[in-house]
């Protein structure tokens, strides 16, 4: 468990001292987005929407996997969820967009509360494969059930909102996101999550309620993930299982925060950038795009735990010298 | 109402079907109860032994049950690799690295095989598999017994290999207590390379039967890496003839399931009673094993 504490040292220092500064910089950054779609057209604005749904989507999940040690493969599920949810409020109308986006987060936050005595019940890794047979079964479950529009899904009675609205909710969620993860980074929530996270049995004889921080954080990043699938359900206006519950979300969400690094504070946003980038590239090549994902990921597992922004701070403490401490975050910054 | 034939003849189909599904769980049983390692390329490997039953037969001629102990060892020679290189080099490093690095492995995998071999939806075209046997009142196709038979014969070898045998000792040790093992002198690199390519190539033998008896495409790999984690759970943790007891389970179950609700319910089935299984008997998993 060796990298574990040396990550414990590492997020800690970054959690105190360049939380609030990590913070401020998402947050004007984010400020300063909401101009962008005058200045790169429509197609920008796309991608900028895509990568602000997948900044949101690896915040929750750095949060869990990061801080937490919980390595979901369930993204889908919430994401799922949330965008079934709000398809099924703005079809019954009398609701407006931000009341179905806060449905949607609290009803995947239900689902995660509702699913914590199966995933919670054996440690580590069976919450990895609980999750992903979650996300498989709830996929199975819409196929199946004709009420939920059954394998061909659902559409959205009204006109979605056009491209520059649904920009500037994804603008907010994601800053929510960072808000969110100030929170829980920078209190006494984020100390009780590692020290769950570091040593569950360690961490409860010193009165450590592991289960109630465990699901504390579960249910938030499960609120921020079905947001987010809302919000992406508003955009495609029409929804099936096998899109909204696919494995997909869950891999890139995970290849995001383990490229960028794993509970680095930093890391949700280099890693969006790096995965969006690649996917651009790659974009008429979809198979080999994901198999290069899956050589990416366990090139980065082997040689750079700490994702692209332990590789960066690494470098930085190589050329000043042994004295930087804590800068990871602004040496990740300078690549965004 | 189903009739009395359907339902029978489910029920049985579903307990030899429940056979065959050991055999595929029997490998991520061994893995997680001697590696401690989710490995989440495992349907991958079993797709692997789907196609080169596939292969097998197309270039060959050989029949790909003639050919089973070729592809279990083809696949398993395979698998050896993929420990040293991309698992060994991980150890001590905690439980997710390995299991992350699998999941970038399934990832790569899917996607090789369907550059290689195309999405379509294959199997493997046998004569023998389209025969039905009736007995009294149960029909069921011939390939289900054949599959059974075979797989509760794999079954058996492998539990008398770690029963019996000094490799088996060996691995009962690992499994216990790897520390330990390794101060009285076990490999235990040596143990888990074997028990890995043991288990891929237990995968590869159950791919080749599932491809002769159903479909499959490049991605079923992941349907059936839950369908094994849901027999694990029922069967406890390494537990060889609790793998084969969870297996016939789950194989009943399913076919219970298909025909109460409908055949698309089939897999449903088996996720639902895998988190039932987790949310309220959790100590059937860690049956034989401590944790």
């Amino acid at each position: 468990m060796t990298t574990q504490i040396s990550s414990t040292r590492g997020s800690r220092s970054v959690a105190t001292s360049g939380g609030m500064v990590v913070t401020g910089v998402l947050l004007i950054g984010l400020c300063i987005m909401i101009f962008v779609p005058h200045v790169v057209g429509e197609y920008g604005t796309q991608i900028g929407f895509r990568a602000l749904i997948y900044l949101t989507l690896a915040e929750a999940w750095n949060l869990l996997a990061g801080y937490g040690g919980l390595v979901s493969l369930g993204s889908s599920s919430f994401v799922g969820i949330g965008a079934y949810i709000l398809m099924g409020m703005l079809n019954a109308g009398g609701f407006g967009i931000a009341a179905a986006l806060t449905a949607s987060g609290l009803g995947a936050s239900a689902l995660a509360v509702i699913v914590s005595p199966a995933v919670f019940r054996l440690r580590g890794l069976y919450f990895t494969v609980g999750t992903l047979a979650l996300g498989e079964a709830l996929r199975l479950f819409m196929i199946n059930v004709s009420y939920f529009g059954g394998a061909t899904g659902i559409f959205l009675n009204s006109n979605p909102p056009p491209i520059e609205v649904l920009y500037v909710y994804a603008v907010a969620l994601a800053g929510i996101a960072t808000l969110v993860m100030e929170v829980s980074t920078g209190t006494r929530f984020s100390i009780l999550l590692r020290s769950v996270r570091d040593d569950e049995d360690a961490a409860s004889q010193v009165g450590v309620r592991a289960f109630r921080v465990k699901l504390a954080a579960f249910a938030v990043a499960s609120l921020l993930m079905g947001a987010a699938g809302g919000l992406q359900a508003l955009k495609l206006g029409a929804i099936e299982p096998y899109g909204m519950f696919g494995l997909q979300w869950s891999i890139d969400t995970l290849s995001i925060v383990i490229i960028g690094g794993l509970g680095v504070r930093f890391g949700p946003i280099v890693g969006t950038v790096f995965v969006i980038a690649l996917a651009e590239a790659l974009a008429d090549y979809p198979e080999l795009h994901l198999a290069m994902t899956g050589v990416i990921l366990i090139l980065v597992i082997r040689f750079a735990p700490k994702g692209l922004c332990g590789l960066a701070q690494d470098l930085y403490r190589a050329f000043i010298g042994r004295s930087g401490r804590a800068r990871a975050p602004q040496a990740g910054g300078a690549q965004t | 109402m189903p009739s009395v034939e359907l339902i029978a003849s489910s029920l049985v189909s579903g307990f030899l079907l429940g056979g065959i599904l050991a055999l595929t769980a029997l490998g991520l049983s061994l893995v997680l109860g001697v590696m401690r390692l989710v490995n989440l390329a495992h349907g991958e490997f079993l797709i692997a032994g789907a196609y080169a039953g596939l292969f097998l037969v197309k270039y060959t001629g050989i029949d790909p049950l003639l050919g089973l102990v070729v592809i279990g060892g083809a696949i398993a020679l395979l698998a050896l690799p993929v420990h040293r290189f991309l698992l060994m080099p991980l150890a001590g490093k905690g439980p997710e690295a390995p299991m992350m690095t699998t999941f970038g492995l399934s990832i790569i995998l899917q996607n090789v095989f369907v550059l290689a071999f195309s999405a379509d939806t294959r199997a493997i075209e046998r004569d023998y598999a389209n025969v039905a046997l009736t007995m009294g009142p149960v029909t069921v196709g011939q390939i289900y017994v054949i599959g059974f038979a075979i797989s509760a014969l794999v079954i058996a070898a492998v539990h008398i290999l770690i029963a019996y045998t000094a490799f088996g000792r060996d691995l009962r040790a690992s499994a216990a207590d790897a520390e330990a093992a390794a101060t009285v002198g076990v490999n235990v690199r040596r143990v888990h390379a074997l028990t890995f390519a043991l288990g891929a190539g237990c995968a590869a033998l159950g791919g080749t039967l599932i491809g002769i008896a159903f479909s499959f495409t490049p991605v079923s790999g992941a349907t059936y890496l839950l369908t094994d984690f849901a027999i694990v759970v029922l069967g406890g943790l390494g537990n060889i003839l609790g793998t084969l007891i969870g297996g016939i389970t789950l194989g009943i179950l399913q076919s219970i399931g298909g025909v109460v609700l409908g055949d698309g319910y089939r897999d449903l089935v088996g996720l639902a009673l895998f988190l039932v299984v987790l949310a309220f008997r959790p100590q059937g998993l860690l049956a034989s094993s401590r944790s």
